[in-house]
């Protein structure tokens, strides 16, 4: 699952929910759901480490 | 010019120098044209009446070799350097001692900016008309990539723009930085080697950056092959060449198209605060919305409660309104309501007296009337 399906999926389930329409039992399964695909995020997010690495170009190094 | 073989027997035969005499008469029997090519491998000579050079073609790499007169060459004041492209005006000719091919050139003119513009023009209509700049080929960016590809020169300002771009909006970004030539004959080349070279290290998206330059700096970047290799790039690219009026045909075939460096670097991240303050703002509404429900669904149990509670009363109600409409119609009934007309019963002994017979002259009789009853004695019988 990719960042963007999972935020996707969560505002989703968000405006479902604030429907008020959901039955209780939609409703607390929708929070559940909803939990694990925040934390899906968050930790991508909490996990990305800047890195700023430099590719030794090829092309530069066997030029004539 | 007649060449002369020797027989053998049936068999004809030229000597090497014969042949290439044929040859070179009948080379020269050709008319004169204009070949366009860039220049590479020039060797002039003050000892040599000639100069010599090889004509590049840049799409497919054939080669030309060109000999042109010293003293023309040094007339024209060319100052040509390896890449320049040229137009050269000759003839088709044999070097008879060595056999060799090449265009023996009359005149030399530089491809000037004009002729620069009129190739780019063509060259932008026939990429057209592939649909190499389609609006339907265009891809979305990716959100939040996991490794940006960077190709730019090494002149810093476009590299360091883009790099603080993104690190500002989105600090964890992973970037990888390919620096190459951004100008000059192998530049075309050299940035089509740095896509490849990233793409293959698993980037999932691509920016071409490179700061302003003139005409002839930013020709790389509308090279047919460079155009072509950003339109089939496996990922997206960001384009970020020249400035806002430049537009090389780079920009036109990449997926996005930056008006600065710096503009290309806030476009491949997401503003990392507000996507914090978006989740946030989505597991905030979970928590309301599982409540609204629950709400709701409370609501909705009181007042079933309520409703139950109300139950036996409304049926007491009901019965006893069903009870007191019984009453009045029974009163109705009731002779008593017709003594309120008017009405008198009269008793005689113990009983109510219905015909004159049942009573004699002097008898006493019971008279009841609505309110009341009183003794009376009767007179007579009529």
């Amino acid at each position: 699952m990719t960042f963007e399906e999972a935020q996707k999926e969560l505002e989703g389930i968000v405006q479902r929910l604030e429907s008020g329409e959901a039955p209780l039992d939609e409703a607390l399964k929708l929070w559940e759901r909803g939990e694990e695909l925040y934390r899906f995020c968050k930790e991508r997010l909490d996990t990305a480490e800047g890195k700023i690495e430099e590719l030794a170009s090829r092309a530069q190094a066997t030029k004539p | 010019m007649k060449v002369e073989a020797i027989e053998y027997g049936d068999r004809k035969v030229y000597s090497v120098g014969a042949f290439n005499r044929g040859i070179a008469s009948w080379l020269q029997r050709l008319p004169t044209v204009w070949v366009e090519g860039e220049v590479t491998e020039l060797r002039r000579s003050d000892r040599w009446a000639s100069v010599f050079f090889t004509l590049k073609d840049p799409q497919d790499g054939s080669c030309l070799g060109v000999s042109i007169a010293r003293g023309q060459f040094d007339a024209l004041r060319l100052e040509l350097s390896d890449g320049d492209r040229v137009h050269a005006f000759g003839r088709p000719e044999l070097f008879e001692a060595r056999g060799e091919f090449r265009l023996r050139a009359l005149s030399l003119e530089r491809f000037g900016l004009g002729d620069h513009l009129a190739a780019l023009e063509r060259l932008k209509a026939k990429l057209a008309a592939e649909g190499l700049f389609a609006a339907d080929r265009k891809r979305p960016l990716p959100l939040l990539p996991t490794r940006i590809g960077l190709v730019t020169g090494n002149d810093a300002a476009a590299k360091r723009d883009v790099l603080t771009a993104v690190t500002t909006r989105f600090p964890p970004a992973n970037v990888l930085v390919a620096e190459t030539y951004v100008q000059g004959p192998r530049a075309a080349g050299a940035v089509i080697e740095a896509l490849r070279a990233l793409c293959r290290e698993g980037v999932d998206v691509l920016v071409v950056a490179r700061g302003g330059g003139s005409f002839e700096d930013l020709l790389p970047f509308s090279d047919e092959r460079l155009v072509r290799a950003i339109a089939e790039c496996p990922v997206p690219v960001v384009s970020a060449v020249g400035h806002e009026q430049d537009t090389p045909l780079c920009d036109l075939a990449a997926d996005v198209r930056a008006s600065t460096p710096s503009v290309a670097g806030r476009l491949v991240v997401p503003d990392l605060a507000q996507l914090l303050e978006r989740l946030d703002r989505s597991r905030a509404g979970l928590e309301r919305g599982t409540r609204r429900s629950l709400e709701r669904e409370r609501r909705q149990l009181d007042g079933t409660h309520e409703r139950l509670g109300r139950a036996p009363r409304l049926l007491l109600e009901r019965r006893r309104a069903k009870v007191e409409q019984a009453g009045a119609r029974l009163r109705a009934l009731s002779p008593r309501s017709t003594l309120e007309r008017g009405y008198a019963i009269v008793r005689a002994g113990d009983g109510i007296v219905r015909s004159p017979e049942a009573v004699e002259p002097g008898e006493h009789v019971d008279v009841e009337v609505a309110e009341g009853s009183f003794g009376a004695r009767v007179e007579e019988r009529t």
